[in-house]
């Protein structure tokens, strides 16, 4: 038995599904989320939507969270106390010196999360190759921790430079705290990322020490109120690099879990992506004041190993999500010049769009929608029932200003929207070397598939597959996650065979400290050891991520063999390659566990919804022109034959538009298939 | 040097003979988006292949697109100094080449004549004409990079007398024609450079870039048509320019002035003052440098296309308008020069230090607008990137090294805030390269990396903390030094005062200690101590104003010392 429990907390919703492995059924439900204490929420939805028994034999509880990310936002994480070699007190807020807005004179970066009273030096020098220039000084850091202690701080960071060659200083420095009575979170910068560039780093390992206590207390709570309830399975947490980790190791490297926001969204396409065999994908997740999209290739989403987070970088691999403030709410605006914009201001679920009748006044994407007859009659399934009146109301001055009439003004906010969506896909497509031609369309949230043909149309592809439960997509996206771990070195080296041995020591000691994190417990199937190296030509700085053929863990390949990959790979991104030196730079080792039981979630039926499915009058981007649109319940195509555009989709969580050159049907699978025609 | 002088208006912008206001509106805009994604993927191109960490940390490039009558289509967020310089660059190269009929499909152009770059010879214009298929000129894709070396009497100059000491020179020719490569001039950069390997892998990769733009540019034509595109282009001009206007139109009308002072002309060590006026009339912005003096004799000389590109930048960065110009932002200003000046030398004057008056003529110019209205700008910056850099031939691989970065300085307080520390305007896109990547790959050790107390100008808002950062050669190696303003610290407004000067101190394992500016090839032994001071940026209105909470946290964070905020904020003692 494998039911598993997802719970994705959202700014504005929680979302919540069940699948029960034994029938494959599936339960979503959406309640509104409680920002003051959103595990209380959690565990309260969890209660309210699956029954004690139910609850009792599930295997896995998946959850995706942004309480990490809202202690940075809001600056409520633990005080910090950060310990740094000598001399470099002010990594931090030196930062790398570059204004975030480079064409603004007035620009000035946030505060960093550790006050300068709180930043101490200790004398200590490793150097980069391993040897220590002045040994760790024991009273500096006594002395550091008694003042630290006297400011209140709960948490110490301790980066010292090149601990990624060496990190004897770190741990001594570890021990000294203890010692010395400090029983608060201790980060070291080492475990943190065995990688190289210390403001990187240092900024990870500050991030870790912050968010940690409320990150462990919120999981405490969870997991306690669901053991409580009888749960006796494993609770498992989204991580910013794909997959998911248990509670324990999650509650030791918090960090991991700060970018995670998008990603249940893309590890459910990739899931999608592996289980039909698609081939490549592009996700379009469009809620209502962000467009997240990602890149998946081969059934995997492309990992980067540095991201930042407002402002503040992070050293840790995630997924190349790539996000615009682009949704459903965005509003439109005539700008001084007297062009038409769109976003990144929205109107958020308050007041929200002028058609929701909350007060809302500005014209946003989805009051343009729904003016051209895009949602149909404007049901939807939390129970707002849009207000034309308002929508015109609201797209009168725009129209007055461009000298448009109320169609074309509408028109022009949905293709403004849309181009913008498309830029940021072609940023992780032709910009990196990739044809989205040749890939597939995977729309979902609220207001994806209402903009997937006109998006497909912007981009020249000719396939759109809008899965299963489009409109919570993300929360179903959480429960196929594997358990995964990973752990990276720097060490530079040229590359030949011996480096490679080399790199095999190094990953050794890898996966004996992936071993030791806290993941007990875990009944996991075949666990797959990946292996990973960082490869650049000797000078470049960037690098190139290749997997070598590998046994248990262990590079098998020879040299040359690596060389060909890396140079296929860099010739695919950069259309030629170079008569230079390769070295390696980072070796990297991950564990992969697939949660044990089957999660097919392909077949799930749609569900009916309640709105009516008389035929509206509806804007053709194509012909420019309005006619009927046939309104469809999803839930009554399964299985269906292809069918002509042009037609509207309805569903309970959200609403396709399918413009008249298009083909549509429901595959067995439960994806709703639609093909653009050749133009 | 006996030579004509003339006196320079220039105005940005010629039009295409279309009528801009026909465009649809959200077209426009479809096609404004498409032409910065294209400048973004040039960018992303040059930068992934890039070989010099000056590329692909530091930004030193820039990538750019413009349309058949050299007027900007877009760009990159990159450096922002060289931006405004491209229509400068393509002109020079195309006329270098012999004019536009020269131009074929698949042509690649090298240029690097400091007078039509407005940069010295390192810096590297490459410029593809884009055509259409039936041979019509489309636009040009271009970019412009820092090349590590290119045959100067040093790696780096701060004392060249004329233009041959300063590198070798291509003055238009063609790196690819018709598309076949011209292995010639790849042999010549190859044999003119210490470092072929990272100059030779950058100008591949500024090859790649324009290539890249303008495939993506027939493209983008053929896909509205080449009427609705041009349309759509000439309203995208009329658009910025509407909005600079806007701007400028809101702000007192009048003449205002500045003076700059340099430390010296790289060859002696005596001040330079000059002084630039920038004129405010209607929506139009006049940007005056003919009063300044003639070309100094060293080469702290900044040719004319960088004069308009730094007064570009000055302005842009005002509007504060999200970064993606297109030529209407620049038709609002005129920029006025004398031929044979400090900021428009002739050949073969030298200008190797070019950006350094440049960061000057950027502080004055803020300095003047300073005075038009009180929230117009922050105070002035410490004005300048502080590189020091270390070079030789390690003893026991044989291979140059060569490193030293731009640096960030203290910035200056404004009407509501504290100052920062940050890249001078000029640079605003820079990155610090992190001090263990350079530890792992040269021979150095840094031994400080800290804000430095007490560097901040007092006032009201207190100007931004300046650096100290402090490394050890652990290898013989000669130094180049182009710290500027170790004279004159940063300037300040309504009462405000200034932050600290800049300083270079080298300390020799021998216990010597000298105080420089600029030096050039300077020896120094395996255990030198180099100190550089990042100065600090000028305040913002009377410190006798300053909220005494804000004090105490300054005492309490210790960016400043008790006989600090003694000294200049007695009111908080009572």
């Amino acid at each position: 038995m494998s039911s598993r429990i997802g719970v994705d907390i959202g700014g504005t919703f929680t979302d919540l599904i069940f699948f029960n492995e034994d029938d494959g059924s599936v339960l979503v439900d959406k309640v509104p989320t409680t920002p003051a204490a959103p595990e209380i929420g959690c565990v309260d939805a969890i209660n309210s939507a699956v029954a004690p028994d139910l609850l009792r034999s599930s295997s896995y509880f998946l959850h995706g969270t942004t309480v990490g990310l809202n202690a940075l936002l809001e600056r409520k994480g633990s005080v910090v106390g950060f310990l740094t070699t000598s001399g470099f007190r002010d990594v931090l807020e030196i930062r790398k010196g570059s204004r975030e807005e480079w064409y603004n004179v007035f620009w000035v970066p946030d505060a960093p999360l550790v006050p300068r009273r709180r930043r101490i030096e200790v004398r200590e020098r490793m150097l980069s190759s391993g040897e220590a220039l002045e040994p760790l000084i024991a009273e500096d850091v006594i002395d550091a921790v008694k003042a630290l202690r006297e400011q209140g701080v709960t948490a110490i960071a301790v980066s010292f430079l090149n601990a990624y060659m060496n990190p004897a200083h770190e741990i001594e420095a570890e021990k000294l705290i203890r010692e010395a009575g400090f029983d608060g979170a201790v980060s070291l910068s080492h475990r943190v990322s065995g990688e190289y560039r210390d403001y990187e780093r240092s900024s990870t390992t500050v991030i870790d020490a912050y968010v940690r206590g409320r990150l462990s207390n919120y999981m405490e709570h969870i997991e306690s109120r669901l053991r409580a309830g009888g749960f006796d399975g494993t609770c498992l947490i989204t991580r910013s690099g794909s997959g998911s980790m248990t509670f324990t190791e999650a509650a030791e490297r918090p960090f991991e879990t700060i970018m995670s926001g998008p990603v249940a969204g893309v590890e459910g396409a990739a899931e999608l992506a592996r289980t039909l065999g698609l081939g490549d994908i592009i996700s379009a997740d469009v809620g209502g004041t962000s467009f997240d999209t990602a890149l998946i290739r081969d059934g995997r989403p492309q990992l980067l190993y540095e991201g930042s987070v407002l402002g503040m970088p992070l050293q840790t691999p995630w997924v190349d999500v790539r996000s615009i403030g682009a949704g459903g709410g965005s509003i439109a605006y005539v700008d001084v010049g007297g062009l038409l914009q769109v976003g990144p201001q929205s109107a958020g679920a308050e007041p929200g769009p002028a058609c929701y009748g909350r007060g809302g006044a500005h014209a946003t994407v989805t009051d343009a929608a729904f003016y051209l007859g895009m949602l149909a009659s404007g049901n939807l399934a939390s129970g707002i029932r849009l207000d034309r009146g308002k929508s015109e109301a609201a797209l009168k001055p725009l129209a007055d200003r461009l000298g448009y009439d109320l169609t074309q003004t509408a028109e022009g906010i949905i293709t403004i929207a849309v181009a913008a969506m498309a830029n940021a896909i072609r940023e992780i497509t032709v910009e990196q070397g990739f044809d989205p031609r040749e890939m597939k369309l995977l729309p979902f949230g609220g207001a994806g598939p209402m903009l997937a043909t006109e998006l497909a149309r912007e981009l020249d592809m000719r396939e759109i597959i809008i899965p299963p439960c489009a409109g919570n997509f993300s929360a179903l996206g959480l429960l196929t996650s594997d358990l995964l771990q990973s752990a990276a070195l720097t060490r530079p080296m040229p590359l030949n065979d011996e480096s490679l041995s080399q790199a095999n020591d190094i990953l050794e000691g890898l996966f004996k400290d992936l071993k030791s994190r806290g993941s007990a417990g875990v009944n996991g199937t075949d666990t797959q050891l990946e292996v990973a190296l960082d490869l650049r030509y000797t000078g470049q700085e960037h690098s190139i991520n290749v997997q070598p053929d590998a046994d248990d863990g262990m590079i098998t390949a020879a040299a040359d063999d690596v060389q060909n990959r890396f140079e296929a790979t860099y010739r695919e991104a950069y259309g030629g390659i170079l008569d230079t030196l390769i070295e390696i730079v980072s070796v990297r080792a991950s564990v992969r566990r697939p949660l044990s039981g089957s999660m097919d979630f392909t077949g799930t039926e749609s569900i009916a919804t309640s709105g009516s499915t008389d035929s509206v009058r509806a804007y053709s981007f194509i012909h420019r022109e309005y006619s009927e649109f046939p309104v469809m319940e999803r839930s009554q195509l399964s299985g269906d034959k292809q069918r002509k555009g042009p037609a509207i989709i309805i569903e309970p969580t959200t609403t396709t538009y399918v413009d008249a050159d298009c083909r549509y049907t429901v595959d067995a699978g439960g994806c709703l298939r639609i093909n653009l025609e050749e133009t | 040097m006996d030579m004509e002088t003339k006196t320079y208006t220039y105005v940005a912008g010629k039009n295409l003979d279309v009528d801009g206001s026909a465009a649809d509106p959200v077209t426009t805009q479809l096609v404004r988006n498409s032409l910065n994604s294209i400048a973004n993927q040039m960018r992303n191109t040059l930068t992934r292949a890039s070989f010099s960490p000056i590329v692909y940390e530091a930004n030193d490039f820039c990538v750019a697109l413009y349309d058949h009558n050299i007027c900007l289509l877009s760009q990159a967020p990159t450096l922002p100094v060289f931006l405004g310089t491209m229509n400068f660059c393509i002109e020079a190269a195309v006329e270098g080449v012999g004019g536009v009929e020269a131009l074929e499909p698949g042509d690649i152009l090298l240029y690097n004549m400091p007078y039509g770059t407005g940069s010295h010879a390192q810096d590297a214009a490459v410029v593809m004409p884009v055509f259409m298929e039936d041979g019509e000129l489309a636009g040009y894709a271009c970019n412009k990079a820092h090349w590590y070396d290119i045959g100067a009497k040093n790696p780096y100059c701060t004392d060249t007398e004329d233009l041959f000491q300063e590198g070798v020179i291509f003055p238009g020719v063609k790196i690819y024609k018709r598309g076949e490569k011209n292995d010639d001039i790849f042999r010549m950069v190859e044999a003119n450079t210490r470092t072929p390997d990272y100059v030779l892998g950058d100008l591949h990769a500024q090859s790649a870039s324009a290539r890249a733009g303008a495939d993506a540019l027939v493209k983008l034509i053929h896909r509205f048509g080449r009427d609705t595109f041009r349309m759509c282009v000439q309203r995208m001009f009329d658009h910025g320019e509407a909005m600079v206007r806007d701007f400028f139109a809101k702000l007192p009308d009048g003449i205002y002035t500045a003076t700059s002072t340099m430390d010296n002309d790289g060859l002696t060590d005596e001040t330079i003052d000059f002084e630039i006026t920038v004129e405010i009339e209607g929506s139009t912005i006049r940007i005056d440098y003919s009063k300044v003096p003639d070309a100094v004799a060293g080469p702290m000389n900044c040719p004319f296309p960088s004069t308009v590109s730094g007064s570009r930048v000055a302005i842009g960065m005002m509007l504060g308008e999200g970064g993606s110009p297109a030529e209407g932002h620049f038709r609002p200003l005129e920029v006025v020069t004398r031929t044979g000046s400090m900021f428009h030398p002739v050949a073969p004057q030298p200008c190797y230090l070019y950006g350094w008056p440049l960061m000057h003529a950027m502080e004055a110019i803020y300095e003047a607008f300073s005075k038009a209205a009180a929230d117009l700008v922050p105070s002035g910056s410490a004005g300048d990137i502080c590189a020091v850099q270390a070079y030789g031939y390690h003893s026991e691989t044989g291979e140059f090294f060569f490193n030293g970065y731009a640096l960030p300085v203290g910035h200056g307080a404004s009407a509501d805030a504290d100052g920062a520390t940050l890249y001078v305007p000029a640079l605003a896109k820079s990155t610090l390269p992190s001090a263990e990547i350079q530890e792992a790959k040269f021979p150095f050790v840094f031994r400080k990396w800290n804000l430095a107390p007490d560097s901040c100008g007092p006032g009201k808002y207190r100007g931004g903390l300046g650096v100290d950062y402090e490394w050890q050669v652990m290898h013989d190696a000669r130094l180049i030094s182009t710290v500027e303003n170790t004279k004159t610290p940063a300037w300040a407004q309504q009462g405000g005062l200034s932050g600290t000067c800049n300083g270079f101190t080298i300390e020799y394992p021998d216990g010597r200690i000298e105080k420089r500016n600029k030096v050039t090839g300077l020896p120094v032994p395996d255990g030198t101590i180099i100190k550089i001071h990042c100065g600090g940026g000028g305040g913002y209105g009377l410190p006798s104003e300053r909220d005494p909470e804000a004090v105490r946290r300054d005492l309490e964070e210790g960016y400043i010392s008790e006989q600090h905020a003694r000294q200049y904020y007695p009111h908080v003692f009572g």
